[in-house]
């Protein structure tokens, strides 16, 4: 009986404590979120230019050694722009998952609301 | 290098590049490999600055901390949850790394926005050996932890032939490497790009008498904005060392 009890005042301070944080969820400046958000972007774009610059590179520098010049260029130069592209996707995954630096950019503090409610 | 923005009549003489220039603390003459420079005096003071926070300002190890203990306890728990958060408790065996990491890029940061100071993140030199450091350490953890199965992290197995998968195997590899370079070239961009806003907003100051109050407006609301890319900018380098933890810890996607 005093067991119950006893979990029954836990769970009701649970739920108030749940209410309270959920209450205190600070407004993420609208400043902030935009310099996040362009963040995020430049942060893309840097991964597609430095992709394509590095096949490119690599593909110049196997075409100094072997002296085939624009066989690897070309090859490489597709291969970094992959990868760049591959990496910029990965970005992009964070920011759907909220993972990493895409939790950053999420803006809605209602959606954090939500999120920790059913985290709980 | 210098970027010259004579304009006619205005007299407007800008040099918005002339702060990263490295110079030596004594003395004239050439800059060696071993020679003093502003860069090495404003690292040591970072160094100094993290040490002053960290070591002297948590010393009190009180119950009721001071300003300096909070600070220093609020930087430290909240860089290790993030470790927590995105390398998971096996990362935080690395945790003091990044938290080195991470106050090393905040204190140059931050101590970079002090008038006449030198920026030495905005160095694609300094940054770049940041980066590098953390992609060696990071691809030595990986073959550590898991021997030749790291190699698995570029090898994609869900790709229908093998042939496919080469290709792919390339892509992965290519894309490993991009990783470092964008996180180093994204620091030093970020950092150099407000320093050069800053001193050509000064120099339109300079040039428009009276007026010169609007630019001086500017550079208060661009100072802001500077102090919170300083932060977010070292947070970011932190957080993405922990993702590519991460990934070396785990590299079974």
């Amino acid at each position: 009986m005093d067991n119950k009890d006893f979990a029954d005042r836990l769970k009701r301070l649970e739920d108030r404590l749940g209410a309270a944080t959920a209450a205190r969820v600070e407004r993420v400046s609208p400043g902030r979120s935009k310099y996040t958000q362009s963040s995020l972007a430049w942060r893309m774009v840097i991964e597609l230019v430095v992709g394509m610059a590095l096949g490119l590179g690599i593909g110049l520098g196997l075409d100094a050694l072997v002296g085939t010049r624009p066989l690897f260029l070309v090859v490489f130069a597709l291969l970094g722009f992959a990868a760049g592209v591959r990496t910029m996707m990965r970005t992009a995954s964070e920011v759907r998952q909220g993972r990493a630096e895409g939790a950053l950019a999420r803006t809605s503090p209602n959606d954090e609301a939500a999120r920790g409610r059913n985290g709980d | 290098m210098a970027v010259d923005g004579e304009i006619e009549g205005g007299g407007i003489n800008i040099h918005p590049m002339d702060q990263f220039m490295l110079e030596p603390l004594f003395g004239e003459g050439p800059v060696h490999w071993y020679t003093l420079t502003n860069a090495t005096l404003w690292m040591a003071l970072t160094v100094i600055a993290a040490s002053l926070l960290m070591v002297v300002g948590a010393r009190g190890r009180a119950l009721i901390p001071s300003r300096a203990q909070s600070a220093a306890e609020m930087t430290y728990g909240f860089t290790r949850k993030m470790v927590a958060d995105v390398a998971g408790r096996e990362g935080l065996k690395y945790f003091p790394y990044i938290l080195t990491l991470f106050l090393f890029i905040l204190f140059a940061n931050l101590l970079a926005l002090i008038p006449a100071s030198f920026a030495p993140t905005s160095h694609i030199a300094v940054t770049g050996i940041l980066a590098l450091a953390v992609f060696v350490s990071v691809t030595a953890i990986g073959f550590a932890k898991h021997g030749l199965g790291f190699l698995k992290l570029f090898w994609v197995s869900s790709a229908p032939t093998v042939a496919l998968r080469i290709v792919l195997a390339v892509i992965e590899l290519i894309s490993y490497f991009v990783r470092p370079l964008s996180h180093s070239v994204r620091l030093a961009g970020n950092m150099m790009a407000g320093h050069a806003v800053f001193k050509v907003f000064a120099g339109f100051a300079g040039a428009l008498g009276v007026g010169a109050i609007l630019p001086i407006l500017g550079i208060v609301a661009i100072y802001g904005l500077e102090v919170m890319v300083a932060v977010i900018q070292a947070y970011v380098f932190a957080i993405l060392t922990c993702v590519y933890l991460n990934d070396a810890l785990h590299p079974g996607h």
